[in-house]
């Protein structure tokens, strides 16, 4: 039923159908993104968190990111690895992070104000420490990592019960408006792709477009059908 | 115009940027920079590029160089980015310091608007909240005061990130490396630091109830009131002869 876009649009409404082909996109991912996770968990378990260097981490984590972003299908444009803070001995803070076309290493430009950004008040990386479970974050303008407008997808690093930084990947909003557009518009009602707290991914509404937020005094939802298993939503407005 | 870049320009880019981080305070004195090879991979030039830009910038007193195990470049132990900033500001003209005012409004401006219309009420919580922890930093303790303006700096790129737009987002933190350390020149008095609070504060209350022409206006009003006592400052401190900050 998922991907079977030639069913009749009688058969299934149209937000069923694409909340459908929402699910399968993210459904694509995680399974890769939790294997990510489990890995650097058995590499820094079999390594030991003790007195651990960012060159050390970063060697650790490169072979494992570049893996994720092998994923060229679902597009990942980042990958990589968040240590917890106070884990490395060497720095406070670090992004293990691979990203591009040309796949990478972030070193953070040295004329930004990045450098100092606490990623502990961040969503991707404050849910999953808090909650110990996955989170998917955005749309948001991703100022730390890829300077592009994002989905960031967190999985909680453990190591024997202890919390010891995310596993993540980042998908662009392009990308994603570019594999969903054209199944969506196919199905000929107008419709968006919204996350949590309404803010529009994808959009074959015109009057709509990716970062827009709809609030409830402007916008009028007709219909809503929440997507399985990642917190989105079709929705077709008045 | 189709005349080709060359190595030899790239490595004047080079060198202006890690020249512009050091003055900027975003490389302080001592922090090692990354390996030759790990700066070249990640700004896309030879290695050689990063050489000759490494070479100029120690010509400059700007980077150390230590050779051995431990050893890499590092950012001079008496590089000063108050002295510098402090620099920057008495030799720039009024109209130079203006100007760069008035472009850091047109954006944040720009990006306040659209916060306004495209934040959700918790995202601007959030930032509500790290702005009522921070603390004011004691007169004299140099560590506290980096630490407030880091902390400000953040919580206006998060703003302007509300806008949801790449773009500007890239451009203010482009324009936020330039105008922060002038804006690092004031921290130290506490009634400017303190309205500055204030006025991102307006800012916050407008943007939290989609009032777009009121999150522009109380964005004009804060960078006005910040240029204003720059220039202020700028004249003081050409006042008597200045000996200090030029390297």
């Amino acid at each position: 039923m998922i991907t079977t876009s030639t069913d009749s649009p009688a058969a299934a409404p149209a937000v069923d159908v694409a909340a459908a082909i929402a699910t399968a996109y993210f459904d694509a991912l995680f399974p890769d993104l939790e294997a990510h996770a489990l890995r650097l968990a058995d590499a820094l378990r079999e390594t030991g968190t003790d007195s651990l260097t960012t060159a050390r981490i970063d060697d650790l984590v490169e072979e494992h990111a570049l893996r994720l972003l092998d994923k060229t299908e679902e597009g990942v444009y980042g990958a990589g690895f968040i240590a917890t803070v106070d884990l490395l001995t060497d720095a406070a803070s670090h992004l293990s992070w691979w990203q591009g076309p040309e796949r990478r290493k972030l070193v953070f430009p040295a004329e930004s104000v990045k450098q100092g950004i606490d990623y502990r008040e961040l969503d991707w990386f404050r849910i999953p420490m808090t909650t110990g479970r996955p989170h998917v974050a955005g749309p948001y303008v991703d100022y730390l990592c890829s300077d592009e407008y994002t989905m960031t997808a967190a999985w909680p690093v453990q190591v024997d019960g202890v919390f010891v930084g995310v596993a993540g990947l980042d998908v662009l909003i392009d990308t994603i408006e570019r594999r969903l557009t054209p199944s969506l518009e196919a199905l000929g009602t107008p419709l968006l792709l919204v996350n949590s707290v309404n803010r529009v991914l994808v959009s074959t509404d015109v009057r709509f477009s990716a970062g827009d937020v709809l609030r409830p005094e402007r916008v009028e939802i007709l219909e809503r059908r929440a997507s399985e298993r990642v917190d989105l939503a079709v929705v077709r407005v008045a | 115009m189709f005349q080709p870049i060359g190595e030899a320009g790239r490595a004047e880019l080079v060198e202006r940027r890690i020249a512009e981080a050091i003055m900027g305070g975003h490389l302080r004195a001592g922090d090692r920079l990354p390996s030759e090879a790990d700066l070249a991979r990640t700004m896309g030039v030879a290695p050689t590029t990063v050489r000759e830009a490494l070479f100029a910038l120690r010509s400059r007193g700007l980077v150390v160089t230590r050779r051995g195990r431990g050893g890499g470049s590092f950012v001079s132990e008496d590089a000063d980015p108050r002295a510098f900033a402090r620099k920057a500001l008495t030799t720039s003209s009024r109209l130079t310091l203006h100007d760069l005012g008035i472009h850091y409004s047109a954006l944040t401006v720009a990006a306040s608007r659209l916060a306004a219309r495209r934040a959700t009420p918790g995202e601007i919580e959030a930032i509500r909240t790290r702005l009522n922890r921070l603390e004011a930093p004691a007169p004299g303790d140099d560590g506290a005061l980096a630490a407030w303006r880091q902390t400000m700096d953040d919580l206006q790129l998060e703003l302007v990130a509300l806008s949801q737009s790449a773009r500007v987002t890239r451009e203010q933190m482009r324009l936020q490396a330039e105008f922060s350390p002038l804006l690092r020149l004031l921290d130290t008095e506490a009634d400017v630091r303190e309205a500055q609070r204030t006025r991102f504060t307006e800012i916050l209350d407008a943007v939290e109830s989609g009032d777009e022409d009121a999150a522009g206006r109380a964005t004009e009003r804060m960078v006005t009131e910040a240029v204003a006592a720059l220039d202020a400052l700028r004249q003081r401190l050409a006042a008597p002869p200045a000996d200090d900050g030029a390297r």
